[in-house]
Formats: C-alpha cells, sequence, structure tokens
C-alpha cells in the first residue's frame, strides 16, 4: 500500500470532489482509488466534464 | 412516428404542468412510443422531443454541437419570438444570462462567480444558514398546528439566504419575490402582472419584459453602489467581474444578477415544498427519514428528482448530427425534457414512488454539462440545513387540503401546500 497521502480533486465545472480516501462506491470507485488509477476516459459522475479537467484542491 | 398534436399541445400547455398527471402521462407515453421525435404544437416552430435520460445527457454533453443560445432557450411561441427579435434587434433573448450563452463567453462569465459556490467555500455560509433555517421554524411553530409550507416556509426560506448571498436587504425580499413570481408564473393569472390569464403571445412578452426591466432597475442602483463600495457579496463579484480585462456588459451584468436573485431561489423553494408534500402523502418516508437523518441526503436527491423545478431548456443543433439514431439536422431545435428523463424507466425503478433511499438517484433536475446549476451546491447545502433543523422538531405532518401547482411551462412548482403539523 502506497504511504503518498490521500489526496481531493475537484472538478473545474461543476464542483464533485473525489476523495482518494473515501473513494466513490457508487461510481464503482472503491476506497482508497488513487486518482491515477482512474482510467483516463472517466468522466465527471455529476456533469460529464473529462478527468482532465479536474484540479488537485486542499480541504 | 411523429407525435401527435394533441400530445405536442400538452407537453407546452402551463395548465398541464399545473395538472402534474397530465404532463406526466404524455412524457411517458412519448417514452414508450416516440422518445426522441418532433412535435409541432399549434402556433409553435417544429422542434426535437429529448424524454430520455440518456439522450438528455449525449445532448448536454456536446456544448459545442448543441448551443444553448442560437435561438431561444426556453421554448416560444412563433409570435412571441418574433415579437423579442424585433424588440431585442434580432436576438432570441430578452437577457443574456449563462442559460444563454455559448462558449468562450460562458466559462469566462461562469469563472466570475463560480468559485464562490464551490462547496468548500459555501462551509462559511453554513451556520448563517442554520440561524436563518432556525428562524422559519420557529416562524413555523407560531403558526400553531396549520399552515401553508409553501408560502410560510419554503418560499421564504431560499429567498432570504441568496438575498443575503447576493447582498440585497431584507426590506426588498418581498419585492424580488413578487417579481420572480411574475416572471416564472406569467401564465398564471394568480402571480402575473395583470392578474388574468394571458392568451395573447404578444401581451405576454410585454408583460415578461416589463418585469425584467423592473428588475434591471433595481439591480442598475446595486451595480453602482457595488463598484463604489465593494463588500463581500455576490452583486459586488458581478459588478466588478471582468471579461477579458473589461467590464462585463450591461445587459449580461443585469442578466446575472436576475437570473441569481430569480432561479437562485425559486427553484429551492419549489423542491422544498414538493419535498413536504410529498413526505405527508407517504408517511412511511416521513417516519423513515424521522428516524434516521443519514436519509437526509437521500431525501434531498429524491425531492428534487421528483419535483424538477426547471422543465426543460431548449438546444440548438449547430451542425447536422445523429442522436439515438435520428438525423438531427443543423438549426434543429431541441426541447431537453428534465421531468420526462427524471422519470425515465429504463434508469429509476418505479419512477413514480417517492423514495427517500433510492440509490443511485442520478437525476438530471441540475442538468449536465458545462452548463449544470451554478447553484446546485448552495442548493443542497440550505436543504440539508432545514431538514435537519425540522426533523430534529417535527412529529407529524399530514395534508390539510388540496395543494396546487403553478401554472408555467418552464421553471415551476408548487403553489399552495397546506399541511397539518405537530412540532415541539
Amino acid at each position: 500500500m502506497s504511504a503518498e497521502p490521500f489526496k481531493v480533486w475537484q472538478c473545474r465545472t461543476c464542483g464533485y470532489i473525489y476523495d482518494e480516501e473515501q473513494g466513490d462506491p457508487g461510481e464503482g470507485l472503491a476506497p482508497g482509488t488513487r486518482w491515477a488509477d482512474i482510467p483516463a476516459g472517466w468522466v465527471c459522475p455529476l456533469c460529464g466534464t473529462p478527468k482532465s479537467d479536474f484540479d488537485m484542491i486542499e480541504l | 412516428m411523429t407525435i401527435s398534436t394533441e400530445i405536442a399541445n400538452t407537453i407546452v400547455d402551463p395548465t398541464a404542468y399545473a395538472d402534474g398527471d397530465r404532463v406526466d402521462q404524455a412524457f411517458a407515453q412519448l417514452r414508450r412510443e416516440a422518445p426522441l421525435e418532433v412535435a409541432q404544437p399549434d402556433g409553435f416552430d417544429p422542434f426535437w422531443v429529448v424524454t430520455r435520460h440518456a439522450d438528455i445527457l449525449e445532448v448536454e454533453r456536446q456544448n459545442e454541437l448543441f448551443h444553448n443560445g442560437d435561438r431561444a432557450t426556453v421554448i416560444t411561441t412563433i409570435e412571441a419570438d418574433k415579437k423579442v427579435r424585433e424588440m431585442m434587434g434580432g436576438s432570441p433573448h430578452l437577457v443574456r444570462s449563462l442559460v444563454q450563452m455559448d462558449n468562450p463567453d460562458h466559462f469566462a462569465y461562469r469563472k466570475i462567480t463560480q468559485g464562490s459556490l464551490l462547496p468548500q467555500n459555501l462551509k462559511a455560509l453554513e451556520a448563517r444558514i442554520r440561524e436563518i433555517a432556525r428562524g422559519f421554524i420557529d416562524r413555523m411553530a407560531e403558526h400553531g398546528d396549520r399552515c401553508d409550507f409553501a408560502r410560510d416556509v419554503a418560499f421564504l426560506y431560499p429567498l432570504h439566504v441568496i438575498m443575503e448571498v447576493l447582498g440585497v436587504p431584507e426590506s426588498d425580499e418581498p419585492r424580488m419575490l413578487k417579481l420572480t413570481q411574475e416572471l416564472f408564473g406569467n401564465a398564471d393569472p394568480d402571480l402575473n402582472r395583470t392578474g388574468k390569464s394571458i392568451t395573447d403571445a404578444g401581451e405576454g412578452v410585454d408583460s415578461i419584459q416589463s418585469v425584467v426591466m423592473d428588475f434591471m432597475m433595481y439591480f442598475n442602483a446595486i451595480t453602482e453602489d457595488r463598484r463604489a463600495k465593494p463588500r463581500d457579496d455576490l452583486a459586488s463579484l458581478i459588478a466588478n467581474g471582468k471579461i477579458n480585462g473589461e467590464p462585463m456588459g450591461h445587459l449580461e451584468a443585469m442578466s446575472y444578477y436576475i437570473i441569481a436573485a430569480t432561479a437562485g431561489h425559486d427553484t429551492t423553494s419549489s423542491t422544498t415544498a414538493g419535498a413536504l408534500w410529498a413526505l405527508a402523502e407517504n408517511p412511511d418516508q416521513f417516519a423513515r427519514v424521522k428516524a434516521d437523518p443519514s436519509l437526509i441526503p437521500g431525501l434531498i436527491e429524491e425531492s428534487i428528482r421528483w419535483v424538477t423545478p426547471v422543465k426543460h431548456f431548449m438546444r440548438t443543433a449547430t451542425a447536422d448530427a445523429e442522436l439515438a439514431g435520428k438525423k438531427i439536422a443543423k438549426g434543429d431545435w431541441m426541447m431537453l425534457s428534465y421531468p420526462s428523463g427524471n422519470r425515465d424507466e429504463a434508469v429509476f425503478d418505479d419512477p413514480f414512488s417517492f423514495k427517500v433511499d433510492r440509490t443511485p438517484n442520478k437525476h438530471v433536475a441540475f442538468g449536465y454539462g458545462a452548463h449544470i446549476c451554478l447553484g446546485q451546491h448552495l442548493a443542497r447545502m440550505e436543504m440539508r440545513v432545514l431538514w435537519e433543523e425540522l426533523f430534529a422538531r417535527l412529529d407529524s405532518v399530514e395534508l390539510d387540503g388540496t395543494p396546487t401547482r403553478m401554472t408555467a411551462n418552464f421553471v415551476c412548482g408548487p403553489k399552495s401546500v397546506p399541511i397539518r403539523f405537530k412540532m415541539h
């Protein structure tokens, strides 16, 4: 398991937040799923924005 | 298959939305028999009716292929469209807000306020919003055991929140509510400016235009004030917002205020009123949330799906395209029917039942794609806080008469929700 701290990412369009620690089980992303491990074709579940248009944020 | 004139007329008829069942049945029939076809109601140009959840997402996702601003963004008669274009120098829009914009303007204008409406920045408002919610619940308790939840609570609480966020003084809230109801309730004689049914398209446009002018006069003064003395409010962001280094245009600034001051509360009010209506009709669902407040987020999403306060937006194809096997031609007008998408049997089990534990609940009530509702996080937070506070005190609720809905086909919801309740 990676020792790297979990990070939080946010959709630039709608503000949806992806927290690596919590994952998004409803979207098939188990807790602990790292951003880098999410497929490039994944889109924001709220608004459809592509993964490339997410920013890493501090909460 | 083409859409019959009867069904076509129903899906644009404000009284069908007031009835509720009539429009639900029309869209259910379309989803079964003609989920993506052209309708031409009497007096309207033809348009595609996009009824399925998946097709709505597909159109909203492709912002360059399906524009907002090229034609009217709300279903409009031929006569009304002609009148608006005569008034607006050829433009089909009386205002130019984010709703009427496409990129690059849409992105540039949205950026001005988007940051302040993201969840991490809204956190700072939660304590104040809770205080406001408690105040309205205290006032509800003062009514005794009966009130009209729509008029006494749901219309006023989100109004107060957005006006504080916007920076409008409390003394002007009744005026903002009246103007909002006159705008969205233009077809409703109980709410519109004329006090009667409007059957003439020209008269309808005049009525809306006079409301828009009143809004503009009001917000013109706010702009001048905030440019001179900026504050920590949304009005100051709009007044001082720059597009490509220049102050935003007058029409665009006025339109920005208008959308914040109208859609910023009316939709949340409708959803809140519709939620309590649904809970009163479904005591098992009320009991579940009462026993387990962790269901409140589920209640909120289901209420938003259930009410779907924005009934449609129109899009225009910028090029020939194919959608779900149909050939869409450049210039075609398309109605995205959100209530239909949110009752789509292919996505929602038992869609005509109100279930606070519905999972998943990927409704399209906020839209999808670049135009997704800017205020969605504020709306959810307002509702969460209200329900947390109300469920802590509300022991029971039942209807105390027959609720009614607004007569409107664009942004609308309950007009009256009389209830009897017990509160401690």
